[in-house]
C-alpha cells in the first residue's frame, strides 16, 4: 500500500534576483513499512526532497511550482498550517545529520522530549514522565534519568543521535525521514544507529526514507532506491536490481566509483620516515602549580615507519589522535620522541634549519574550502612556496604554476581566479598542486576526500596514485574511512585513544583483524 | 597569460555603485578644494598691480613700506591705506573668491558681530567678526587632515599590537593584554585636561595624546582575527611550506583580517573628526586662534540667535561624516572577494 506519493513535484529557489530550479518534476512513492533510499551527490536535491515531504521548507525562498505530495491520499501542499502541525512530528518525523545542531543547547533533553509528548500525545504529567523514560531506554541508552536531566553538550555524538531518534519516534510516526543520520558519527556508531532505526521501523510498522550519499549504507539498509542528480530522478527501483544492473550512465558511474584497489606497484625498501616513541599531550586544565595541571594524552608511544614510494593508512575515529600525529610529523606541535626523516633527525633541527628543510614534507587537508586563502588568486597560492626557496622571475613562476595546474588536471587559464570560483573537487586539486609544488618526498593526506562526493573522490584518489608513481612520493593517508584507506595504502595503522592498536599490510589486516575494534571497523565499513 | 591586477577589480566594483562613486568624487573634490584654501579664501589679493609693478601677496610677504606706508610689518590689504592705493589710477588687485582669511577680522562691518550673511561675508561672521565661510573652509581642512593622521597612526599601532598578540598568542598575548587593560583604565579626558594646561595646546600634542589611547579598540579586533586566522588550514599549509612568520602574517592572515580594520576605517575617521570637534567645543583642543569646527559650534551655542553659525557648521560636519561613511561602506563591499 502506498503511504506517500509524490507527483510531478517542482521546486524553485528564489533569492534576491536569482531563481534556480531545484527539483524538476520528480515522481516517487513510498510503500507502507518499506525503507526507501535516496542517493545523490551534494546539490542533487535529496535533502530538499526530504524537507518538502516534512513540509519544512522555508517558504520565503523556496516555491513549489506544481505537483502534489499525497500522504494517505491527502495533498500536504493544500493543507493549512494548523493541520500540517498535527501531521509534522506526529505522523511524519525527521532526523538530521548533525545532532548537536538539531538539539537546543540551553534546554535539557527532558524538556525537549516532553515538549513533543505534550503536544501530540498526552498532557498528563505522570504519563509524560513514563513515556519519556521508556522512549529513552528503548533507544538503547542506559541511565535514563541521567540522560534526561543532561544538556546536549554533556552527551556524546552517538548519544545525541539516539536522543534525536527518541524525540522523532516518540509519537510513533508513520513516516520517518532520516537525512544523513550517521554522516556526522564515527563509523563504528553508524551501524548501531542504523540497526536501531531498523528495529524501530519493524516495531511500530513505520516507513523510512533514508537520505544518504553513502552507497554501501543504502545498499544494505534500503528496500528500494532513488538515484538523484541535479533535481531529477535518474533511476528508481529495487535496491538489489539497481546495484546489479544499473541502467542509467550516471548510476553506473556512481556504483563503479566505490573505491577499488588502486595500487599496483611496490614501494622501495629504503626507509623515509621513522618515528620512535612519539608522545604528545595537551594541557587541559592549566594551573600555577605543575602537579595540579591536567593533561590530555593525544599520542602515546607511536612508532611508525614509512618507505620511499609507500602509502601508509592511518585509521581512527575522531579524537583518536590522527591529526595530532600529522601535526607532529610536520613539526608544528611540541612532542616527545624522535622523528627520523631521510637520514635527518627532525626533532633536533633548529627553527631556521627546519624552515629550509620544510619543502620535503607537505600536507593536504580535508576541507578544500578552508585550506586555500580566500584572498589570494590560484597563482599567488601556488607560487608562494616557490618564492621561499628560489629566486624566480615572474615568467618562470607563471610557467611553473601552469605546469602544476596541468599536472593535477586543471587548465592554466584558471591561474588568476579566486578559490571560491572553484568546486570542492577542483579546490582539492589545487591543494594537491600546492603540495607538490615544492617537490616533497612525503605528503600527508589528512582526510583529503571526506568532504567530496563519491565520483569526485574516486578521481582525486586516482590523481594521488598517479602522482605517487610519477614522483615516487610517500604518503601518510589519514582517514576514518576504511574503504578509501584500503584502496590506496600498502600498510595500515589502526589508531584508537592515542595508541596504535594494530598495524599490518592492508590485506592482512582486513582478512585477519586481531582486535575487536578493527573487526567492528571492518564490519561497519561494509567490507566483509 | 596575464594575471589580472586585483586592485583593478576592486576599483571596478567600487565604481559600479553610484553612491560610492559620487561620495568619493564629492569628498575628494571638497578636500582638494580645501587644500588650496589660501587661494580660495584669503584677505590678501592673489595678484595685484601697483604702479605698474606686479605683486603676489599670497606667495610673498610685502611690508607696508613697500607700498609707501610707515610700518615694517606686513601690509594689511584691507585697511584704508591699501584699499585707496589699489583703487587709484590704473592699479588693480585680484582678490580670492572669499576675501577673508580664517583669522582676519572684518573691521568695516556696519552691523554688530556676529553679523548676518551679507554680500561682504557670505555666511556671516562670528562673534569676533571673523568670516564664517573662511573658518569653515580652513576648519574642514584641519579636521580632515587631523582625522587622517590620527587614524593612520592608530591603525598602524593597532595592527602591530593586535597582530603580535594574535599570532604569537600564549604568553605574549597574555602580557600585552594585561598591559592594555592597565593602559586603557587611564582616564583619557583628565590626561588631556592636565596636558593642555601643562603644555602649549597644539595639534601635534593632541595627535600624540589621542594616538596613545586610540589604538586599543582596534587591536582587539585585529587580535581576534589573528587568533582565528593562525589556525586556519591555509596558514598551516603555508607554515609547512616554510614561509617565515612575517610572510605568513602579511600574505595570509593580515589580508583576511583587514575586513574588520577597513570596516572600522570610516568610523574611525569620522570618530576622529568628532573627537577634535568636541574637544574644541569644550575648549580643550586646538589653540584659540586655529580655525575649528568645534569652536564654531561653541559660538553657535553661545549666540543661539545667530543661526548661521550653528547651521552652516552642522551641515559641513554631517555632510563630511556621511560622505566618509558612504565611501567606507563602498570600500568594504568591494574588497569582499566572495560577493559577486
Amino acid at each position: 500500500m502506498k503511504i506517500l506519493e509524490v507527483n510531478n513535484l517542482s521546486l524553485q529557489y528564489t533569492h534576491l534576483n536569482n531563481t534556480k530550479s531545484i527539483l524538476k518534476n520528480i515522481n516517487f512513492y513510498l510503500n507502507q513499512g518499506e525503507t526507501l533510499g535516496i542517493v545523490g551527490e551534494s546539490g542533487s536535491g535529496k535533502t530538499l526532497t526530504g524537507l518538502s515531504i516534512a513540509s519544512l521548507l522555508d517558504e520565503s525562498i523556496f516555491h513549489i511550482n506544481n505537483g502534489e505530495i499525497l500522504f494517505n491520499n491527502n495533498n500536504l501542499l493544500l493543507q493549512s498550517n494548523e493541520s500540517l502541525r498535527k501531521i509534522r512530528g506526529n505522523k511524519i518525523s525527521m532526523i538530521f545529520q548533525e545532532p548537536m545542531l538539531s538539539l537546543n543547547p540551553v534546554q535539557t533533553i527532558n524538556t525537549q522530549l516532553t515538549e513533543v509528548i505534550k503536544l501530540h500525545i498526552t498532557k498528563d504529567e505522570d504519563n509524560i514522565k513514563k513515556i519519556a523514560s521508556e522512549m529513552i531506554s528503548k533507544t538503547g541508552l542506559e541511565e535514563t534519568n541521567k540522560i534526561l536531566s543532561s544538556y546536549p553538550h554533556m552527551l556524546s555524538g552517538g548519544q545525541r543521535q539516539r536522543v534525536m531518534i527518541a524525540i522523532a519516534l516518540v509519537c510513533s510516526p508513520e513516516i520517518l525521514v532520516a537525512d544523513e543520520p550517521t554522516t556526522a558519527l564515527d563509523v563504528t556508531l553508524q551501524l548501531q544507529i542504523l540497526d536501531l532505526l531498523k528495529k524501530f521501523k519493524e516495531k511500530i510498522s513505520m516507513s523510512l526514507i533514508l537520505i544518504s550519499h553513502d552507497l554501501d549504507l543504502i545498499k544494505n539498509y534500503s528496500d528500494r532506491v532513488i538515484i538523484m542528480k541535479d533535481g531529477n530522478i535518474l533511476e528508481d527501483g529495487e535496491t538489489k536490481k539497481i546495484f546489479k544492473n544499473p541502467i542509467n550512465k550516471y548510476t553506473k558511474e556512481l556504483i563503479k566509483s566505490n573505491p577499488h584497489n588502486m595500487i599496483n606497484f611496490k614501494p622501495s625498501n629504503k626507509i623515509l620516515l621513522k618515528t620512535t616513541n612519539l608522545n604528545c599531550s595537551f594541557i587541559t586544565n592549566n594551573a600555577f602549580l605543575k602537579k595540579n595541571r591536567k593533561y590530555f594524552q593525544a599520542l602515546t608511544d607511536i612508532n611508525i615507519e614509512l618507505n620511499v614510494g609507500e602509502t601508509i593508512g592511518i585509521v581512527g575515529e575522531s579524537g583518536s589522535g590522527k591529526t595530532t600525529l600529522a601535526m607532529s610529523i610536520l613539526q608544528l606541535l611540541n612532542y616527545e620522541g624522535t622523528i627520523q626523516f631521510d637520514g635527518h633527525n627532525l626533532s633536533k633541527m633548529d627553527n631556521n634549519e627546519l624552515r629550509k628543510y620544510r619543502n620535503n614534507f607537505q600536507i593536504v587537508f580535508q576541507d578544500p574550502f578552508s585550506s586555500l586563502s580566500p584572498r589570494l588568486t590560484i597563482f599567488e597560492i601556488l607560487s608562494e612556496g616557490l618564492m621561499v626557496y628560489k629566486k624566480l622571475s615572474y615568467k618562470q613562476m607563471i610557467s611553473i604554476c601552469s605546469k602544476l595546474l596541468n599536472e593535477v588536471g586543471l587548465n592554466e587559464s584558471m591561474l588568476n581566479r579566486y578559490p571560491h570560483q572553484f568546486s570542492g573537487g577542483q579546490r582539492q586539486r589545487i591543494a594537491i598542486a600546492r603540495a607538490i609544488s615544492l617537490k616533497p618526498k612525503l605528503i600527508i593526506m589528512d582526510e583529503p576526500t571526506s568532504a567530496l562526493d563519491v565520483i569526485v573522490q574516486k578521481s582525486i584518489l586516482e590523481l594521488i596514485i598517479s602522482l605517487q608513481k610519477k614522483y615516487s612520493l610517500s604518503y601518510i593517508f589519514i582517514s576514518h574511512d576504511l574503504k578509501v584507506i584500503k584502496s590506496i595504502s600498502h600498510r595500515i595503522y589502526i589508531l584508537k585513544d592515542s595508541k596504535i592498536i594494530e598495524s599490518n599490510d592492508t590485506h592482512n589486516i582486513l582478512d585477519n583483524p586481531k582486535t575487536d575494534y578493527t573487526k567492528s571497523l571492518i564490519k561497519s565499513s561494509f567490507l566483509n | 597569460m596575464k594575471v589580472i591586477d586585483r586592485n583593478i577589480n576592486v576599483w571596478n566594483k567600487f565604481k559600479s555603485s553610484n553612491r560610492n562613486k559620487f561620495s568619493l568624487y564629492i569628498f575628494s573634490f571638497i578636500f582638494l578644494f580645501s587644500l588650496f584654501a589660501e587661494v580660495i579664501s584669503n584677505d590678501k589679493p592673489i595678484v595685484m598691480n601697483i604702479d605698474n609693478q606686479l605683486y603676489y601677496p599670497i606667495l610673498f610677504k610685502y611690508s607696508d613700506k613697500t607700498f609707501g606706508g610707515y610700518f615694517e610689518t606686513e601690509a594689511n590689504y584691507k585697511d584704508n591705506f591699501m584699499t585707496s592705493k589699489i583703487s587709484k589710477d590704473k592699479n588693480w588687485a585680484v582678490f580670492p573668491f572669499n576675501p577673508h582669511s580664517y583669522n582676519s577680522i572684518n573691521l568695516n562691518n556696519s552691523t554688530p558681530n556676529p553679523a548676518r550673511p551679507s554680500i561682504h561675508n557670505y555666511l556671516g561672521t562670528d562673534d569676533r567678526g571673523r568670516d564664517v565661510l573662511a573658518r569653515l573652509i580652513y576648519g574642514f581642512r584641519l579636521s580632515v587632515l587631523f582625522a587622517f593622521s590620527l587614524t593612520a597612526i592608530g591603525i598602524i599601532i593597532g595592527i602591530f599590537f593586535g597582530a603580535i598578540q594574535g599570532y604569537f598568542a600564549g604568553k605574549v598575548d597574555l602580557y600585552i593584554q594585561r598591559f592594555i587593560e592597565i593602559w586603557s583604565s587611564m582616564p583619557e579626558l583628565y590626561l588631556l585636561i592636565i596636558f593642555s594646561s601643562l603644555f602649549e595646546p597644539s595639534i601635534l600634542l593632541l595627535i600624540i595624546l589621542l594616538s596613545l589611547f586610540g589604538w586599543m579598540s582596534l587591536s582587539d579586533y585585529v587580535r581576534a582575527e589573528f587568533l582565528k586566522g593562525r589556525n586556519m588550514e591555509y596558514v598551516i599549509a603555508a607554515r609547512t611550506m616554510g614561509l617565515s612568520n612575517y610572510q605568513i602574517i602579511t600574505r595570509h592572515i593580515l589580508p583576511n583580517s583587514m575586513v574588520s580594520v577597513i570596516t572600522f576605517l570610516p568610523f574611525r575617521i569620522s570618530g576622529a573628526i568628532l573627537i577634535l570637534t568636541s574637544l574644541d567645543f569644550l575648549g580643550l583642543g586646538v589653540p584659540p586662534d586655529t580655525p575649528s569646527l568645534g569652536e564654531l559650534l561653541a559660538q553657535g551655542k553661545e549666540n543661539i540667535e545667530a543661526w548661521w553659525l550653528s547651521l552652516s557648521t552642522f551641515i559641513v560636519l554631517v555632510g563630511t561624516l556621511l560622505l566618509l561613511i558612504f565611501i567606507g561602506e563602498g570600500i568594504r563591499e568591494s574588497l569582499d572577494t566572495r560577493s559577486s
